[in-house]
């Protein structure tokens, strides 16, 4: 009986014990039939067998250099999967192209094979490689000089990044054919210098860009302006390179990476490579509260599942979403498989902070077969090649499908049965999911979604542009239109940090300021202004930590969690960006509260909703977010109890974005039999609703929306559960990202669809007074929950007119 | 929202910078027509006999050459023509180099027979460095080298961006003596810190007056674009000369003091010059300026390096009797337990090694525990008595 085809259905029931035990002691097989056994099986919300794929090939192209073929040949290559022979004849028509296809189909020979073909035919050429990772770059660049090697070609390729020795930086600039780096190195290490990179620059056939998917929001925005500042350089050194992307999938790879390069791409998004059968299950814990909503933890039924994996052999990757997340099932994996017997030293936590060294030591062991099973944040999303891996366990929804399937993709390269498990949370959004599976192979993939014109982040790369090269009339910044490149360089100049000079033919903007622009402009928030975390009892560096995970990571009294220990902070020194911590063995965790304000700065668009009795005020414009740590909960670890309280002092950050809102009049709320406080709550909860559903239609990372109540009126006081006549309460989702990336106005534009498909989730939602997975439990405090509070939310949109569409 | 509306909106809450008061003097030189355009040009003479301090700069002519390629660790200058050098130094609109970094004053100087030829060229709006850099360029291939102060590290990898950047081939760069490098090797020791003012007041005696600090002259020039008054750009134009004036005068000084021992130099000099001829192999000119550093009575750390100095010269030569005296010195010399403790170890090391007198190594090996490590003493301790038994 086939027992992984292309079944699809609820808790299919299919997997009987191996016919003969001894064959298959071990292995996914083995951990399914005992899920099937003991009643895990019944939690399973849905799985799917994913058929095993032929492989599609063609001939090498004729064209290929002999060496290059030789190299090829060299690996047992003597054909090459359809989209790879593809890839070859696209760049070879001189096309930019895009490469949209999954993980470990051999994405990085479509853009080797060209770069190859032009070193083998002209030896001066250069190409540019650019991966996210400093990690990234090193890994590929053993493979590629290697290549390089193979094919009888004698340039180099060299990494060029904050860790390159001096000498193999002064090779890169004088004689590497292949410069490996990322694009915070090119924006603040390369650029601003090009002048001593006028080999490269002058003689640059391609551009490589792999990992394009993690090029989204602010970072991707950052990209396509460095993208453009690069052309320009290119341009004034005589050159005009190919770009060469590829990508995990993503819904819309071709329109993502023209607006990267600022040019029309060609897009292959058909992978020739075979794959072998893979299993599918998404496990939502159960319901211990049905009151609340409340369902086994996630964590923990991840942590269980994984168990039976790695007692059973089987090489398991166990991804997270948080640092913390990562940390607390390392401890706790390591605490049961103790009883197992089994060596604690074969699991591993591997995520951001990890100082460098240790990342390589964690690869390397996992690659050697030494550790079998590695918890991880999103950092081995990134292409890193650690080998085959038989089963991926998600412990909660990364927030956006293109991130699942990027860890999915982890499990099983090409023959045997692998396993991929989402284990859901409590969050909306999960149990959005759980409850329509079906999504998961059937809706479409989001889109990666980055704005280069947004002003700030335009403005700041202008400057960086004007201190690389003057803007002459006629310049061309990416495809920034003339009159309004015109304005920024005006508005530059009135600033005072371009020095407009007049010529016959218009003005020429010269940086005209005594600073290095791209030291203040970084790409990511998690590359310069990294806090470091130092252990008082040894007084070392163990870690780092991006500034804005710090308020909620590393405020005083925090336990902070590395390698499976914990650590308190006993002194947070802001100013200088260092966090003094202490092993301790605390039986809690913290996790930090946060309040955040909107406050209106401006509005760009103001109208109504009429739909029922009482209109509704909606409105989109830009707001200022003020986000402050206000306090910490001990959580006591395996139970999950809330132990205690703490407060902390930090500084708030503040942001501007921009922000749809929506205001229901304060005489409606008045006009309420239930109390102001209960229905100023219930519209906390609406917002909430339309928070999931927001960013679900959106196919965004939820952390993207931001979500308050308040007033639009910045003199008022929060929203208090006083009985005293209040302001108008007002709903706001605000682009997370400061300056916005155009959320806040999509939803502006389906605002009515919005309203409809959150009543749809909290009138189909099982619950019966709000849960997680709509309109959030009661937050009242009270012991008596508030009976009709799901009822009062309806209600309300009964009085605005909102219906649902099903 | 378009990018026009957005800076509109941008603009409204960015205050715009002050206008700078405009009232405009005369800029000092004169406007030349050039073949690659206008150059605004500052042309001086120096008279023979220029102090820069209490040093006369045209001393710098009569230096030895050979001294020069010693100190510069460079034998490129051994033969070459002084006066032919050419002094360069830059001022810029910053600190942070890079492509938008621009040298908006390029000052160059030579020597035509005793006077000092000084060349300014100023670059009167941004944008209009090709003048100037063919300028430069026709200069730099007459010259037999470039001396400058840090400038291998600043000025000229700026000034070859700039040749890039404007598309002006770069001229190929002569031999390059960078003062900086000289001044830390032979100043920092007794000056600690070398920067140009404090070498000029502590080793040539001058004093500027009313001089600009270099951190204030980017915003100076930025306010001299926006149409400000040009009396500091005056100040800026004299200050970047006296920077070229103080090259010619610190290359008289570095090199006549390394030519021979000056008796009333500070034992910290004789002991940096023993260092800089030890490196180029010179042994004697080594040994006297140690000599002459041992003598000085300063400190007895710097006596002791000098013996000990002096006692490498000697062992090296295979003159152990001068290598025992000069360490003997040396512990004599030394007052405090970690300098004995380097003495006692190189006297364990000669007594064993070269004097086979292993009783007198032991004596000093007893002493050496600070220098080598606990460890290493005794190790070395343990074998010495070990042969020492032996013998007995």
């Amino acid at each position: 009986m086939n027992t992984v085809g292309g079944h699809t259905g609820r808790a299919t029931r299919s997997f009987r014990r191996a016919e003969k035990p001894w064959a298959r002691p071990r292995g996914v097989f083995e951990v399914l039939a005992r899920w099937d056994s003991d009643g895990t099986w019944r939690n399973v919300a849905w799985s799917h067998g994913a058929d095993p794929r032929e492989a599609r090939t063609e001939p090498l192209p004729p064209s290929l250099a002999s060496g290059v073929e030789l190299a090829l040949e060299r690996r047992g290559i003597r054909q090459l999967y359809s989209h790879q022979a593809r890839a070859f004849e696209v760049v070879s028509k001189g096309k930019h192209l895009v490469v949209a296809t999954p993980t470990a189909s051999g994405k990085s020979l479509c853009y080797n094979l060209p770069v190859l073909q032009a070193l083998a035919s002209d030896p001066t050429s250069t190409a540019l490689y650019l991966f996210p990772t400093k990690a990234l770059s090193r890994d590929q660049e053993d493979g590629l000089r290697v290549l390089l090697r193979d094919a009888g070609l004698s340039v180099g390729a060299i990494t060029y990044d904050g860790d390159t020795p001096g000498d193999a930086r002064r090779a890169a600039r004088q004689r590497a054919g292949v410069v490996l780096t990322n694009p915070d190195m090119l924006h603040a290490g390369i650029m601003p210098h090009h002048t001593g990179w006028a080999r490269l620059f002058s003689n640059l056939k391609y551009v490589v860009v792999d990992e394009l998917h993690t090029y989204r929001g602010v970072f991707g925005s950052h990209l396509a302006n460095v993208m453009r500042r690069l052309v320009r350089i290119a341009r004034f050194h005589g050159s005009s390179p190919r770009f060469l992307f590829a990508s995990a999938t993503i819904g819309n790879p071709r329109e993502h990476a023209a607006r990267i390069c600022g040019e029309p791409v060609e897009l292959i998004d058909e992978s020739g490579a075979p794959t072998g059968r893979r299993q599918l299950l998404v496990y939502n814990p159960p319901v211990v509260n049905a009151e609340l909503g409340i369902r086994q933890s996630y964590i923990k039924t991840a942590v269980r599942l994984t168990q039976d994996l790695v007692r059973a052999g089987v090489p398991t990757l166990v991804f997270g979403n948080s640092r913390n997340g990562v940390e607390t099932m390392l401890k706790y994996l390591r605490d049961r498989l103790a009883h197992d017997q089994i060596d604690p030293s074969v699991i591993h936590a591997y995520r951001g902070g990890y100082l460098p060294k240790t990342r390589r030591r964690i690869e390397a062991a996992l690659r050697e077969g030494e550790i079998r099973c590695v918890v991880a944040t999103n950092a081995l999303e990134l292409g890193i090649d650690i080998g085959s891996l038989d089963a991926v366990v998600c412990a909660g929804y990364p927030g956006t499908m293109a991130g699942l399937w990027q860890r999915f993709g982890r499990a099983g390269r090409r023959c045997d049965l692998s396993l991929a498990v989402l284990v859901s949370s409590s969050n909306p959004v999960d149990q959005y999911m759980a409850r329509h599976p079906r999504q998961l192979i059937s809706a479409p993939i989001e889109h990666a979604r980055i704005d280069p014109d947004n002003i700030e982040i335009l403005i700041q790369h202008l400057k960086c542009a004007a201190f690389e090269l003057p803007f002459e009339p006629n310049d061309v910044y990416g495809d920034v239109p003339d009159d309004a490149l015109g304005d920024a360089l005006d508005y530059l100049a009135d600033n005072g940090v371009v020095h407009p000079t007049s010529t016959a033919s218009g003005s020429i903007y010269h940086w005209a300021s005594d600073s290095y622009p791209a030291n203040n402009v970084s790409l990511r928030s998690a590359t310069w202004d990294n806090f470091v975390i130092i252990d008082l009892d040894g007084n070392r560096t163990i870690a780092e930590m991006d500034w804005r995970s710090t308020h909620t990571m590393l405020h005083e009294q925090a336990i902070y969690q590395h390698e499976g220990g914990q650590y308190q902070v006993e002194r947070l020194d802001f100013h200088n960006h260092k966090a003094f911590v202490r092993r301790v063995k605390p039986d809690y965790y913290t996790t930090a509260m946060t309040h955040s304000k909107v406050t209106v700065l401006e509005q760009d668009e103001g109208t109504t909703i009429d739909l029922g009795e009482v209109p509704l005020v909606v409105g989109l414009g830009d707001v200022s977010v003020t986000e402050k740590v206000v306090g910490y909960k001990k959580i006591k670890f395996h139970t999950h109890e809330n132990v205690g309280y703490g407060e902390v002092h930090l500084p708030e950050m503040q942001k501007h974005t921009s922000a749809f809102w929506l205001t229901f009049p304060e005489d409606f709320v008045q006009s309420q039999p239930e109390p102001r406080a209960v229905v100023v709550d219930a519209l906390r909860g609406l917002s909430k609703a339309m928070h999931v559903v927001g960013a679900v239609g959106l196919m965004i990372d939820p952390r993207d929306l931001g979500r308050t109540l308040g007033s639009r009126n910045e003199d008022d006081a929060p929203p208090g559960r006083g009985q005293g006549p209040g302001f108008d309460p007002t709903l706001f989702l605000y682009d997370a990202v400061a300056g916005g990336i155009g959320l806040a106005s999509r939803l502006f534009e389906d605002r009515e669809e919005l309203l409809r498909r959150a009543r749809h989730l909290i009138e189909s939602c099982e619950c019966n007074e709000g849960c997680p997975g709509c309109i959030g439990p009661d937050a009242s405090g009270d012991d008596e929950p508030e009976a009709a509070r799901k009822r009062l939310v309806l209600g309300l949109l009964d009085a605005v007119g909102v219906s649902a569409t099903h | 929202m378009s990018i026009k509306r957005s800076l509109a909106r941008l603009a409204q809450t960015t205050p715009r910078r002050l206008d700078v008061a405009s009232v405009r003097g005369a800029l000092p030189g004169q406007k030349r027509d050039t073949d690659h355009g206008e150059l605004h040009l500052i042309d001086d003479y120096l008279e023979p006999h220029h102090h820069h301090g209490r040093a006369p700069i045209a001393k710098a002519l009569c230096v030895s050459t050979k001294r020069l390629a010693q100190l510069a660790l460079d034998p490129s200058f051994e033969d070459v023509d002084v006066q032919r050098a050419l002094f360069l130094d830059t001022e810029t609109t910053g600190l942070a180099g890079g492509t938008g970094t621009v040298p908006f004053l390029i000052g160059i100087g030579w020597f035509e027979d005793q006077s000092m030829r000084i060349q300014q060229l100023f670059l009167p709006e941004l944008g209009r460095e090709a003048p100037m850099l063919h300028w430069l360029r026709a200069r730099v291939q007459e010259s037999s080298c470039v001396v400058s102060f840090n400038g291998k590290t600043f000025d000229w990898p700026l000034l070859r961006n700039r040749f890039v950047m404007n598309r002006v081939r770069a001229p190929a760069l002569p031999p390059h003596l960078d003062l900086l490098h000289c001044a830390r090797r032979v100043l920092r020791p007794r000056l600690k810190s070398v920067r140009l003012v404090e070498i000029e007041r502590k080793v040539l005696g001058m004093y500027r007056e009313d001089d600009i600090s270099g951190a204030l002259i980017p915003q100076l020039y930025f306010d001299y674009l926006d149409g400000g008054d040009v009396s500091p750009m005056a100040k800026v134009i004299e200050h970047n000369a006296n920077d070229l004036i103080a090259l010619a005068a610190l290359v008289a000084e570095l090199v006549s003091h390394f030519d021979e021992v000056h008796g009333g130099d500070d034992p910290l000099d004789h002991l940096a010059y023993a260092k800089v001829a030890e490196r180029t192999g010179d042994r004697a000119r080594a040994r006297s300026f140690a000599d002459a550093a041992a003598r000085g009575g300063g400190e007895s750390a710097c006596t002791v390096e000098a013996c000990l100095l002096n006692a490498r010269i000697a062992r090296r030569g295979g003159d152990v009797d001068g290598e025992e005296r000069a360490l003997l010195d040396a512990l004599a010399a030394a007052n405090d337990e970690e300098l004995r403790a380097v003495v006692q170890l190189a006297l364990a090391k000669l007594y064993e090694h070269r004097r086979k007198d292993l009783g007198r190594a032991l004596e000093h090996a007893a002493g050496s525990a600070s220098a080598e490590g606990e460890g290493a003493a005794k190790r070395r301790m343990a074998r010495l008595e070990r042969r020492l038994a032996r013998l007995s």
